[in-house]
C-alpha cells in the first residue's frame, strides 16, 4: 500500500495518541491536536521540579511555572497542569492556590485520584484538619498505595497517633513507587521512629533509604540526627556536610550550623547559617512564601521581633498547628511568652507529639511562671528529644537542669 | 499494549522523579504516579501443547523491573493481594478465583544482603531473604445479586522465586528455582517468582517523535525496548475441571463449559485515616487487566482508575462507547488515512469483548455481554506451529482465543483496530516480532529472569524480513 508510506509512523501516532488521550483529559483531545499541548508541557513542568530537586536551585520552579502555564493555556481543564501548577503552589507555600488548583483539577477529572493528594496537602497546611480527613479518606478508598498511605500516616501523626503512623507509613513503604519515592517514606518512617525514641528502628529506616537511593540527603541527615542525639557532633557534622553538598536544603544546613557550634567550630557555623540565608533567599526570590521554618530560622538565628512580625504574616497566610507553634516560639523568643503559650497550646490543640512544638509550649510555659504546665510538656518532649537539633536539646536540657 | 506507558515512564531515564518541595519542613508525600508492586503488565490464558486438559495461566505484575537493581530488590508487596479470576458463565464475574498473599522473611537482619555467595536453595541460609506466598482458592455463587464467597486454603509457605542476582550469588539459578515449582494435590501447577518480560514491542522508535526504523511496519527491525527487563510472574496450570461451570473436564471445542474468561487483579488495604488507632477496613482493588490492548489504549486516562475499580461485569455500561467508537481508529485514519472504520466497531467489541462466535465465545448467556477478559476456548487443540498473529493469522488457538506468550498482540491489535475484520487488511505493526528470549517448552514457559551481573536491557532489534 503506497499510501501507507510508514505503517510504524501509524504505530508511532497511536501511541502518541494514547499519551494525549490518556492523559486524563475528560474530553480527548481532537486527533489533529494528538501528541502536542498540555500532557507534554506539564510533563516539562515536572522534569524542571525534579530538576530542582536534584540541583536545590529553585530558579527551577519559575520554569516549572512557564511550562505548567502553557500547558494550561493549551488545555485549561488538563489535569496533568492543573495537578502539576497545583503541586507547585505548594512548593512555594502558596497553600490557597494549590487548594484552588487541586479543587478544579478534581471538577475536571472527578473520576481521577490525582487531585486528592494535591487538595489534601494544601488542606492540612490550611489547618483544615477534618477536611483534610475527609480528602484522605477519599483517597485511601479510591486508590490506596503509597501515596494514601504516607498521607494517612502523616494525618495520625499531626493527631498524636504515632503507632497507627508509623503502622501506614509502613505500609506506604511495603507498596513503593519509584526508588525516590521509597526513600522519602522510608526516611519517612525513621523520623517516627526516632520521634517515639526507637533509634535503632530509625536507623534501620534511615540505612534503607540509603540503599535505594545513594546518599539520599533526608536520609543522610536522619542519621545525623542519631549521631547527634548519641553524642557523635563530628560523625553528624560529616554526614551533615555530605547531605547538604547533595542538597542544600534550609533546615540540614541550619542543623549543621547548630552541630558545628557545639563542636565549638564558630567560622563553619557561621558559614552554615549564611549558607541557609542565601537558601532562604533564593526561595523568596522564586516566590516562595515564608512558612513556618522561615519564622523558627529568624526565631532561632535572626531577630525574634522580625520572627513575630513574619510569624503573624506566615499564620494569615497558613493557619496550620506548624504555624501556631512558630509563632508561639517567635513570641517566646521575643520575650514576651504569655502570648508564645497561647499559640503553643493551639499548636497541640490536634494532639500532636512533635517533640519540638513539646518544647516550644514547655519553654512559653516555664518563662510565664507555669511551672506545672511546663513540666508536663517538657518531660513528654524527653521521649522524643533524640529528634530535636543539638540546638533545641540543648534548650531542653537546661530547662530541665 | 497494557502497560507501555508505565515501561516508557519508568525507562525514560526516570522522567517521574518524586518531585519533592526544597523548603522541607512541610511534608508533602509523592503524587500519584507509579505504583509498579500493584501493577498487573499482562495477563495470559492459553492451553499448553504439552499439557493438554488443564488452563494455562500467566499473570506479571512490575514493569520493566531493571535486572540489576539491588540491594533492595523487587518483589511483590507482602501487604498486597494478587489475583487471578475465572469467569465461567460470560457474565462478567468471577466464579472462581485464586488469591496469593506473601511474607517475606529476612534471616539475617543485620545483613542487607539479599542471598551470600553460592546460595544453592530455600533452605540454604546463605539465602538471607525469603518471601513465601499462601494461595487461597475462592468459589464465588450470586444469589439475588450477591456474592456468596466460599474460600479454602490450598497451600501456605510456597517459596517464591528469588531475583535472579547473578552467577556468583546463584551458581545454578535455574536449578534453584526450579524448585519453586509446585504440584498440589488437586492437581494445580504453581510457579511464583521472577522471569523475564515476556512482552515484546518496539517503544523507543515510536517515542523518539515516530523515528521509523524502517520504511513499512510489519517487516522487522524494530527494537524491543523490553527485552533484557524482568517482571514478577505467577504461572498456573489448573485441571480443566477446576475452571469449568460444571466442574467437569471439556469434551472438545463445542462443549458447553469449554469457554473460560480469565483477567488479574491487585488489592490493597484500605486503612481508617483517623479513629480506632491505626485500624484497617477492607480491600480496595487498584489494577487490573484482561485483554492487552484495552486497560491502556481504550479506556481514555479520565477513566482509568475507575476501570482499575471496577469487575468486568460493569465494562459494557461504563467503557462501552469507547470501543465502539475507538479515538485510535480516528487518529490512524487523521494522521495517516489507512481508511479503519471510525464507528460501529461491533467487529472489536467481538473479538476483545464478547468472543468470537463457535470460537471463544461463552455459550448459553445472552448477548453475549461485553465483558473484558481473556475468553478462551479449552477444547481448541494447540497449534502444532504457532502463528503469532493468532486467529487474524489463522490460527484459531491464538489470541484472541486465549492469549498465548507469543501472541504479538501489538500487531494484531494494530491490524484489528486499521479494520482488520471488516476486510481493511493492512500489514501493520511495530518491527517486533517475538520476545527476545526464548519461551520454555514446559511448565513455568515464561523464560528465566535475566539476571543483575548481565543486565543490559533494551538490546534486541529484530532482524528485517518482508511483510
Amino acid at each position: 500500500m503506497s499510501r501507507l508510506a510508514a505503517p510504524l509512523a501509524v504505530f508511532g501516532a497511536v501511541l502518541v495518541a494514547m499519551v494525549a488521550l490518556n492523559h486524563g483529559a475528560t474530553t480527548p483531545p481532537a486527533p489533529a491536536a494528538a501528541g502536542t499541548g498540555g500532557r507534554d508541557y506539564a510533563a516539562l513542568g515536572n522534569t524542571y521540579l525534579a530538576r530542582a530537586r536534584e540541583t536545590g536551585d529553585p530558579a527551577f520552579y519559575s520554569r516549572a511555572e512557564r511550562a505548567f502555564d502553557l500547558s494550561l493555556r493549551t488545555h485549561p481543564a488538563g489535569v496533568d497542569g492543573l495537578v502539576g501548577a497545583g503541586t507547585l503552589a505548594g512548593f512555594r507555600h502558596d497553600f490557597r492556590e494549590e487548594l484552588r488548583l487541586g479543587r478544579e483539577a478534581r471538577r475536571a477529572a472527578p473520576q481521577l485520584a490525582r487531585p486528592l493528594p494535591v487538595i489534601a496537602d494544601a488542606e492540612i497546611e490550611l489547618g483544615r484538619y477534618g477536611d483534610a480527613a475527609r480528602t484522605i479518606q477519599r483517597l485511601v478508598d479510591t486508590k490506596p498505595g503509597l501515596p494514601a498511605y504516607a498521607r494517612v500516616s502523616y494525618y495520625r501523626e499531626l493527631h498524636g497517633d504515632v503507632v497507627g503512623a508509623v503502622r501506614a507509613m509502613r505500609y506506604a513503604i511495603s507498596a513503593g513507587s519509584s526508588e525516590e519515592g521509597t526513600a522519602y517514606v522510608e526516611t519517612l518512617l525513621g523520623d517516627l521512629e526516632l520521634m517515639r525514641g526507637r533509634t535503632a528502628a530509625a536507623r534501620a529506616a534511615y540505612r534503607s533509604a540509603l540503599r535505594d537511593v545513594k546518599d539520599f540527603p533526608q536520609a543522610l541527615t536522619g542519621l545525623a540526627r542519631i549521631d547527634a542525639a548519641g553524642g557523635s557532633l563530628t560523625r553528624a557534622a560529616a554526614r551533615l556536610r555530605r547531605s547538604t553538598n547533595r542538597l542544600p536544603l534550609t533546615t540540614a544546613l541550619t542543623f549543621l550550623a547548630e552541630v558545628e557550634s557545639a563542636l565549638g567550630r564558630r567560622r563553619a557555623a557561621a558559614a552554615d547559617l549564611a549558607a541557609a540565608r542565601v537558601q532562604h533567599r533564593l526561595l523568596r526570590r522564586s516566590r516562595t512564601l515564608p512558612d513556618a521554618e522561615a519564622v523558627l530560622f529568624e526565631a532561632n538565628h535572626g531577630s525574634p521581633a522580625r520572627a513575630v512580625a513574619l510569624g503573624r504574616r506566615v499564620w494569615r497566610l497558613a493557619p496550620s498547628i506548624r504555624s501556631a507553634d512558630a509563632l508561639g516560639w517567635g513570641l517566646t523568643r521575643a520575650g514576651r511568652p504569655g502570648e508564645g503559650l497561647v499559640w503553643a497550646r493551639r499548636a497541640l490543640r490536634t494532639g500532636s507529639v512533635d517533640p519540638t512544638f513539646r518544647l516550644h509550649a514547655g519553654l512559653a510555659a516555664l518563662r510565664s511562671g507555669r511551672r506545672g504546665e511546663a513540666r508536663r510538656y517538657l518531660t513528654a518532649a524527653v521521649r522524643g528529644a533524640a529528634a530535636l537539633s543539638p540546638g533545641a536539646r540543648r534548650l531542653l536540657e537546661e530547662s530541665l537542669g | 499494549m497494557r502497560k507501555l506507558l508505565l515501561a516508557a515512564a519508568a525507562m525514560l531515564a526516570c522522567a517521574i522523579v518524586v518531585p519533592l518541595a526544597l523548603s522541607s519542613s512541610h511534608r508533602e508525600a509523592p503524587g500519584i504516579a507509579l505504583d509498579p508492586s500493584a501493577d498487573n503488565t499482562d495477563t495470559y490464558a492459553w492451553t499448553a501443547a504439552d499439557s493438554p486438559g488443564a488452563l494455562t495461566v500467566a499473570a506479571d505484575w512490575i514493569p520493566g523491573e531493571v535486572p540489576a537493581n539491588g540491594p533492595n530488590f523487587h518483589s511483590f508487596d507482602d501487604r498486597a493481594r494478587y489475583y487471578i479470576h475465572v469467569d465461567n458463565t460470560g457474565d462478567g464475574r468471577p466464579d472462581v478465583s485464586y488469591r496469593f498473599s506473601f511474607r517475606t522473611k529476612v534471616r539475617n537482619k543485620n545483613s542487607f544482603l539479599y542471598a551470600l555467595p553460592g546460595a544453592s536453595g530455600f533452605a540454604d541460609p546463605k539465602l538471607n531473604v525469603i518471601q513465601r506466598y499462601s494461595v487461597v482458592r475462592e468459589r464465588h455463587r450470586y444469589r439475588h445479586g450477591h456474592d456468596r464467597v466460599s474460600e479454602k486454603t490450598l497451600a501456605r509457605g510456597l517459596p517464591v522465586a528469588p531475583p535472579n542476582i547473578g552467577p556468583k550469588t546463584f551458581p545454578s539459578y535455574d536449578n534453584f528455582v526450579n524448585a519453586a515449582i509446585r504440584s498440589l494435590h488437586d492437581g494445580t501447577k504453581l510457579f511464583v517468582g521472577q522471569r523475564d518480560d515476556p512482552f515484546f514491542v518496539d517503544l523507543g522508535a515510536t517515542f523518539d517523535g515516530i523515528n521509523l526504523r524502517k520504511g513499512t511496519g510489519n517487516q522487522g527491525e524494530g527494537k524491543d525496548d523490553l527485552s533484557g527487563y524482568n517482571v514478577h510472574s505467577i504461572v498456573m496450570q489448573l485441571p480443566e475441571r477446576l475452571v469449568t461451570r460444571d466442574g467437569k473436564a471439556v469434551s472438545g471445542a463445542d462443549a458447553a463449559n469449554a469457554v473460560v474468561g480469565v483477567w488479574s487483579t491487585t488489592e490493597r488495604r484500605r486503612l481508617q485515616v483517623s479513629g480506632g488507632r491505626g485500624g484497617h477496613g477492607g480491600w480496595v482493588q487498584v489494577s487490573r487487566l484482561g485483554n492487552p490492548l484495552v486497560n491502556e489504549v481504550v479506556i481514555p486516562l479520565g477513566k482509568k482508575d475507575q476501570f482499575n475499580r471496577t469487575t468486568p461485569d460493569r465494562d459494557a455500561a461504563l467503557y462501552g462507547k469507547y470501543v465502539v467508537k475507538p479515538e485510535l481508529a480516528a487518529v490512524m485514519n487523521a494522521l495517516f488515512g489507512v481508511g479503519a472504520p471510525e464507528d460501529n466497531r461491533t467487529d472489536i467489541v467481538q473479538a476483545l469483548l464478547q468472543g468470537i462466535p463457535d470460537l471463544n465465545q461463552h455459550k448459553g448467556v445472552k448477548g453475549p455481554p461485553a465483558v473484558d477478559t481473556i475468553k478462551v476456548n479449552l477444547g481448541t487443540p494447540p497449534a502444532s506451529t504457532e502463528n503469532r498473529f493468532g486467529v487474524i493469522g489463522g490460527d484459531t488457538a491464538g489470541y484472541p482465543n486465549g492469549r498465548r506468550l507469543g501472541d504479538d498482540v501489538v500487531d494484531i491489535d494494530l491490524q484489528v483496530v486499521a479494520g482488520f475484520l471488516k476486510g481493511n487488511k493492512v500489514p501493520l505493526g511495530d518491527g517486533v516480532d517475538r520476545n527476545d528470549k526464548p519461551f520454555l517448552a514446559t511448565f513455568p514457559y515464561l523464560a528465566g529472569p535475566t539476571s543483575g551481573f548481565d543486565s543490559a536491557p533494551s538490546t534486541r532489534v529484530e532482524p528485517g524480513h518482508t511483510p
